[in-house]
């Protein structure tokens, strides 16, 4: 006798624990199943560092401040909708810079609706009762939409599908500002500023309000508080056991076949992996020519790099108080040096001067310099390869730390190719699938997908290459439960 | 600056316009009427002497026909049932190794891509013969399994050898052990030479096969027992008739195949063509089978049926109406056929009709007579079986004409 | 002070656009006056003879978007308008081997398949996409873009048509639309194809005339731009216009005067003339000033607001919005005149796709530097060409044995970077030299004894496209074609029914909606609603059923 649930969860990243706990608070019986040894897919301290949205319950957060850097000394310090120089002395722009942001930050909270439930279908077409049911929806953010008042309207429309370098370098001259608006732009995708979506892009990322929070105990805690969320709800989280075969029965999935060789019966699979590895796992031959023709040729191409830097002692940049150095410190000189970052990734090659996204994650003794680095490649990373970013990444630090390179004592370098060994994300991308514009909504991850439900009946998707995508927010994982529940599958 | 640069290398420019098959030169002498049309890139006679008589040697001698055009493509490997049973309707398991299958396939949305003979060789070795190109459409079905798939259009040539005499003709022709072959039964008979009781008529006939340049002695070979029997070698027209009477779709006449469409909304399911005995619902999943469940359970949109129609004028696109006023489809292809002395028709009527409702129903057909045009409404009716059928098409060991 | 004529409506500037709308307007019975700065008429559709014997088409070079519904409205092939469609293409290789892109079908397929055997039927996807997403866009271009925000019962009902169109799509196609929408042309080639050469071909009409890359997100609907066209209904043909694309011109001019319309050339306007928020005239650059109720302005939208018009006559944040419009220059033109035809020794003799255009980017990766060096305000150094030789065809264009190419360049930056300073007067005689250059050597892969055979050569880059036709930073279609520049957002949220802040002045020029590209659909679209506020309901290019 095979142990039976109503719902597998494959992956124990943070989307696929949300997804456990919503349905195991409705009463379903949840196991969710994890390959590696520790919970939290790549919401873990080797990967991520910082939170733009609420943590789970049970986690602490600190709101920092960002310091974009600036070659010449004349670095920003930025809170939210605030800019000054970290000298203290105001920035001639920071009126500019207010007014965008504010409206921004309107904006995207306009937006937050969309990502905290399943996309817009089109199932239904748009004339039926259903259709007209999702037409409401939409006809919600329009109220908000129209709340805003014409001209706002009418600025919302336009820049909702624009590019980030047209958007900030109307209000403002480039510089570190606008540099580190645009750095957050493309962070994690394979898109340079000039690339329209962008502001979409920026706006996700401001949804909750744009604020940037360290949570205490690392990501690591975040991960073990959506874990525990998901435990506390009745759900079990079995780790260190993959999954070989999703069992598929007369197109219904049956359960699933595990690496110990043993088998676990559900009525419901919610795959927190990608389109592709949850099609190879349930049989190509379930899946209709199409459908896989689509996951093959998503858009996942990873293009960012996570460097942790271990320190032999606390870094000094020039022109930083101790206490602007623990901000989230950002190498974004401007708008145009980070799309030119972007331009060698598109032809496989290393950035010239890579864009950085730094915390130091322990203040006192010895600490690590934890690093985001872009663009990068997704492939081809040799040892050679390796080694030359990783200094490449050091001696741009040391132009704003001298004798910082001293410091470091090791350098844990992972390309997209190991953050996709390691968790399995497609492409090592960061969100799992493109956030571009075509795979936004519903179209994401691609055409027909972009309900969870992934053609056999019972089979889910719950990962961050499903709607709303990536960042640590557990959205996907939440909204495929609703879905779950909606069907009666389980 | 750049010179030195330049190597010009020897370009083999591709062919503009249509092409020769191997029999072309046979085919060019044997022509009086000298009709050619283009039959998917190949110079291909519509007619090579007389339309009628070709038709009558279909149904009456035998015939011969250059198929060489048609789109052949091999599928092999441990995983080619698997792929090509989720491509197709029809199960696959059920097929036997030296048989051939007719079947179609379809989109995710169950609308029908185009349809074809499936050619079982071993276990693990299929080629599939259609009308449309479908290198692509084969290559992304295979993705994911372990086959191979090689495009044998232009490596494959046919020859169809249709009609009464037909195995006769083979016999003489030192092919007679063909005759065990049972409809729908392939046989290696030579080495290079495969040979199927198949065709495109609804009679008795066989298909030939061999490597692209082999094709003109198979046809001198058969050419040369061609008088006893009263062979002859015909054009696309005449077929297009028999086909007909057999009530065989023809893409692009009877339904567009979908991928080929630029208009929305003109793809038709299997099940709207009246081929739901080719949907195994019960096999596992293949490609469009969670739409065509649906549409199972809703009902077609449309219904492809044959027609009887009233009077003598072929009623080729003519509209079809009920109570002769609402019009609810249009004829497909439509023949006054010899053989069955019928004013016959496919069809395509909107749901119910043709499916429920099949009463009151009128063609409008247009008469051109001699300058001046003559619109009739005239009575048809639904018909189930085919308008031609002939227990010779069925015989084993075939009957001496 | 000059004279004081009174028309019903004025237009200035004499473009396609322009003169679409005069003929309109002029037919419908108005009395109707078209002024023009140049001693010519035609904007960026005109034939010139700058070599004795040769005719330039020296802006815009092919003829194919222009709306049949106008053509026929107007009755051009009655003023001498003849479109003669060309007959393939090709994308030659550094190494002496080329993609020929074949009119004939089945030729095409044996030439994709030389390349690629797995492109085959890739291609014929991928046309089917193009043909269904063009079907689906097509009966928009004669439409005003309806405004979202607003509940006006025009713009309802045009919003609801877009409604039912979109569902009449289906859920699939409608997600597939959305998509098609949002990708870039890189994406959506590499989707379907293998092959560089192969994609490298398809991709240039995703980016002529953008300052985008064929891999930013919006590329494939300016693909879709530029297929929406039609020779005698066959939709994605190309075709030359007899004569040169004045030719255009010339029969939208005869057509307009044949109506009773006057057209007055070699003064522009200087100063359209405001009265109380209303439209009055406009004050020439001789000093005349002619009044009407009525002006329609065919300068792009910065130059009509931003140089013809009183910032005080504006509400502050229109004039901040066209300030903000994207309208950078993109590309430039080399309009050669040719001894003799040129060698193009990978062809074969006389291949009839010589008689097409001709290219020699091989990938998309190539095409995608060729960007990069754009935006850093260079012209790239490896450009992408539209190369043609319309002589081939038209025996007008060039004495007999005589031959006329004219190679479309892109990227070229308006503003142009030295020494760190990006900047339009950086375009000196020697930059522009180098620049032409620079697509010789590029051209002399593909004919390499094309110096030898030049004659004469005219090098236009964005600043002279800006100087001599008006284009503001030589952009070709008036203004950028992407997302926050499309529909209801072009060319200003709130005026993209062809209206302006100014009572009685309209925008006709292809800065509205739905862009560039010698369509002539602003100039249409635009005198419908002129006429309908008029209460003339007269019928204006009817969608073609």
């Amino acid at each position: 006798m095979n142990a039976r649930f109503d719902v597998i969860v494959i992956g124990a990243g943070h989307n696929g624990l949300a997804a456990a706990e919503a349905l195991a608070k409705r009463g379903k019986s949840v196991c969710v199943v994890e390959q590696s040894d520790a919970v939290g897919g790549m919401a873990c301290d080797r990967l991520a560092h910082l939170l733009y949205n609420p943590a789970p319950s049970g986690v602490e957060t600190r709101e920092i401040d960002t310091v974009s850097l600036s070659p010449e000394g004349a670095h920003v310090l930025i809170r939210r909708g605030e800019a000054r120089f970290t000298s203290g002395k105001p920035h001639p722009d920071a009126a500019a810079y207010q007014t965008l942001y504010r409206r921004l930050v309107r904006y995207a909270g306009l937006l937050h609706q969309l990502a905290e439930a399943p996309p817009p279908g089109l199932e239904q077409g748009v004339t039926s009762l259903a259709g007209l049911r999702e037409l409401s929806r939409l006809a919600k953010l329009g109220v908000g939409v129209k709340r805003l008042g014409k001209a706002e309207m009418r600025e919302f429309l336009r820049i909702l599908l624009t590019n980030a370098y047209d958007l900030l370098l109307d209000e403002m001259p480039d510089g570190p500002l606008p540099g580190a608006l645009a750095a957050d732009a493309v962070r994690g995708a394979f898109s340079g500023p000039r690339s329209p979506g962008t502001v979409l892009s920026l706006m996700y990322r401001l949804r909750h309000g744009g604020g940037v929070f360290l949570p205490a105990g690392g990501m690591g805690a975040v991960a073990g508080a959506y874990a525990e969320g998901a435990r506390r709800a009745g759900a079990e989280v079995r780790c260190g056991l993959g999954v070989t075969r999703v069992i598929v029965e007369g197109d219904k999935v049956a359960g699933v076949l595990l690496s110990d060789g043993g088998r676990l019966d559900a009525s419901a699979v919610l795959s927190s992996v990608g389109p592709m590895q949850t099609m190879r796992m349930a049989g190509i031959a379930e899946f209709d020519i199409e459908a896989v023709r689509r996951a093959r040729k998503l858009r996942a191409k990873g293009s960012t790099a996570k460097l942790n830097l271990r320190l032999g002692g606390v870094p000094e940049f020039t022109g930083l108080s101790a206490a602007q150095v623990k901000a989230r410190l950002l190498v974004a000189p401007s708008v145009a040096g980070v799309e030119r970052s972007f331009n060698p990734a598109k032809y496989g090659d290393l950035p010239k001067q890579p864009v950085l996204e730094m915390v130091l994650t322990d203040g006192t003794g010895p600490s690590t310099l934890s690093v985001i680095a872009g663009h990068v490649p997704e492939t081809s990373w040799t040892t050679d390869r390796r080694e030359s970013f990783t200094a490449s990444v050091v001696e741009t630090i040391e132009r704003f730390a001298p004798g910082f390179g001293s410091l470091v004592e090791e350098a844990d370098l992972l390309t997209p190719e190991d953050i996709s060994a390691m968790t399995g994300a497609p492409g090592g991308h960061w969100h799992h699938a493109e956030m571009g514009l075509d795979q936004m909504l519903t179209t994401r991850p691609t055409v027909g997908m972009a309900r969870y439900r992934f053609g056999v009946a019972g089979l889910y998707l719950c990962g961050a290459s499903a709607h709303p995508g990536g960042d640590v927010t557990g959205a996907p994982g939440r909204n495929s439960a609703a879905q779950v529940l909606a069907d009666g599958v389980a | 600056m750049m010179d030195g640069r330049i190597e010009t290398r020897d370009v083999a420019a591709v062919p503009v316009g249509l092409i020769e098959t191997p029999v072309f030169s046979r085919l060019d002498q044997i022509s009086t009427a000298k009709q050619w049309g283009n039959w998917a890139g190949y110079i291909s006679p519509l007619v090579l002497d007389t339309m009628e008589f070709e038709y009558f040697a279909i149904r009456n001698q035998s015939t011969l026909l250059d198929v060489s055009p048609m789109h052949k493509y091999r599928v092999t490997g441990p995983d080619a049932e698997t792929m090509l049973n989720r491509m197709v309707t029809r199960d696959l398991r059920k097929v036997a190794p030296g048989r051939v299958a007719y079947a179609m396939w379809c989109d995710e949305e169950g609308m029908v891509i185009d349809d074809g003979t499936l050619f079982r060789f071993a276990e693990n070795d299929f080629r599939l013969c259609c009308q449309e190109s479908m290198h692509g459409w084969l290559l992304d079905a295979a993705w994911g399994f372990d086959v191979e798939v090689i495009d044998e259009s232009h490596s494959v040539a046919g020859l169809s050898l249709q009609g009464p005499t037909s195995f006769s003709v083979l016999q003489a022709a030192g092919l007679g052990a063909a005759g065990s072959l049972k409809p729908f039964d392939l046989v290696k008979l030579e080495p290079d030479l495969w040979v199927s009781r198949t065709g495109f008529t609804g009679d008795l006939g066989y298909e030939l096969w061999v490597p692209w340049d082999r094709l003109t002695k198979l046809w001198d070979r058969l050419w040369a027992q061609r008088a006893p029997w009263g062979m002859r070698a015909i054009g696309t027209h005449a077929l297009d008739m028999v086909r007909i009477e057999a009530g065989f779709v023809a893409a692009k006449v009877d339904f567009q195949p979908v991928l080929t469409a630029s208009r929305l909304g003109r793809g038709r399911t299997p099940i709207e063509l009246g081929f739901e005995r080719l949907v195994h619902f019960d096999k596992g999943h293949f490609n469009g089978r969670r739409a065509l469940l649906k549409q199972r359970d809703t009902g077609p949109r449309y219904n492809l049926v044959r027609l009887d129609i009233g009077g003598f004028k072929p009623a080729q696109d003519a509209l079809i109406y009920h109570r002769k006023r609402r019009e609810v489809g249009h004829v497909t292809s439509g023949i006054w056929s010899p053989t069955a002395k019928r004013n016959i028709a496919l069809a395509e009527l909107r749901a119910p009709f043709g499916g429920e409702k099949t009463d009151d129903l009128w063609a409008e057909v247009y008469v051109n007579e001699e300058g001046r045009w003559d619109k009739r409404l005239v009575p048809v009716t639904v018909q189930t079986k085919p308008f031609f059928r002939n227990d010779r098409a069925r015989a084993t060991p075939p009957r001496a004409f | 002070m000059g004279q004081h004529d009174r028309y019903d409506a004025i237009i200035a500037g004499a473009g396609h656009n322009g003169l679409t709308t005069a003929c309109y307007l002029a037919r419908a019975g108005l009395k109707v006056l078209v002024v023009e700065k140049n001693d010519w008429i035609g904007g960026a559709a005109v034939s010139r003879s700058l070599h004795e014997g040769w005719t330039y088409s020296n802006c815009s070079y092919v003829c194919s978007l222009l709306r049949r519904e106008i053509v026929r409205d107007l009755d051009l092939p009655k003023f001498g308008l003849q479109v003669i469609p060309y007959e393939g293409g090709a994308t030659f290789t550094a190494n002496g081997d080329y993609f020929a892109y074949h009119s004939d079908h089945d030729a095409l397929r044996r030439e994709i398949a030389r390349h690629e055997p797995r492109d085959v039927d890739a291609y014929d996807r991928f046309s089917q996409t193009v043909i269904r997403q063009c079907r689906f866009i097509r009966p928009f271009l004669l439409r005003s873009a309806p405004d979202p925000t607003s509940f006006k019962i025009n713009d309802l009902q045009e919003l609801l048509y877009l409604v039912k169109r979109a569902h009449g799509l289906g859920p699939r196609e409608l997600a597939e639309t959305l998509r098609f929408w949002t990708m870039s042309i890189g994406d959506f080639l590499d989707e379907h194809f293998e092959n560089d050469l192969i994609k490298a071909h398809l991709a240039g009409s995703g980016i002529i005339g953008t300052g985008l890359g064929v891999y930013s997100p919006g590329t494939a609907y300016v693909l879709l731009h530029h297929y929406m066209g039609d020779v005698d209904g066959a939709i994605g043909a190309w075709g030359f216009a007899r004569g040169g694309m004045g030719a255009i011109s010339k029969a939208l001019g005869d057509c307009f005067e044949a109506a009773g319309g006057t057209i007055f050339t070699g003064s522009g306007v200087e100063r359209f003339l405001v009265e109380g928020g209303k439209i009055i005239g406009v004050a020439l650059d001789n000093g005349d000033e002619y009044r009407a109720p009525i002006v329609a302005s065919n300068m792009d939208v910065k130059r009509t607001f931003l140089e013809h018009t009183d910032a005080k006559d504006l509400p502050e944040d229109f004039t901040r919005a066209v300030k903000r419009f994207k309208i950078r220059g993109s590309s430039g033109k080399l309009n050669i005149a040719l001894d003799a035809l040129p060698d193009f020794p990978a062809a074969p003799k006389g291949a009839n796709f010589l008689r097409g255009d001709l290219h020699a980017s091989e990938s998309l990766a190539e095409l995608e530097r060729a960007y990069d060096d754009w935006k850093e305000g260079r012209w790239s150094a490896n450009p992408y060409f539209d190369m043609l030789i319309p002589s081939q065809i038209d025996p007008t264009m060039a004495p007999p044995g005589k031959h006329m190419m004219t190679v479309f360049v892109q990227y070229a930056p308006y503003a142009l970077e030295k020494d760190g300073v990006c900047s339009g007067e950086n375009w000196t005689e020697e930059a522009k030299k180098a620049f032409a250059e620079t697509v010789f050597d590029k051209i002399e892969q593909v004919c390499p004894d094309i110096r030898s055979k030049v004659v004469h050569a005219e090098i236009r880059t964005p600043r002279d496209i800006e100087r001599e036709v008006g284009l503001t930073e030589g952009n070709i279609f008036q203004g950028e074609l992407t997302f926050d520049q499309l529909l209801f957002n072009r060319p200003v949220p709130g005026y993209a029914n062809y209206a302006t802040p100014i009572e009685g002045m309209y925008l006709v020029g292809s800065s509205a909606h739905p862009g560039g590209g010698v369509m002539a659909a602003p100039g249409a679209n635009a005198a419908r609603e002129i006429l309908k506020k008029l209460g003339k309901g007269a019928a204006v290019a009817a969608e073609a059923a």
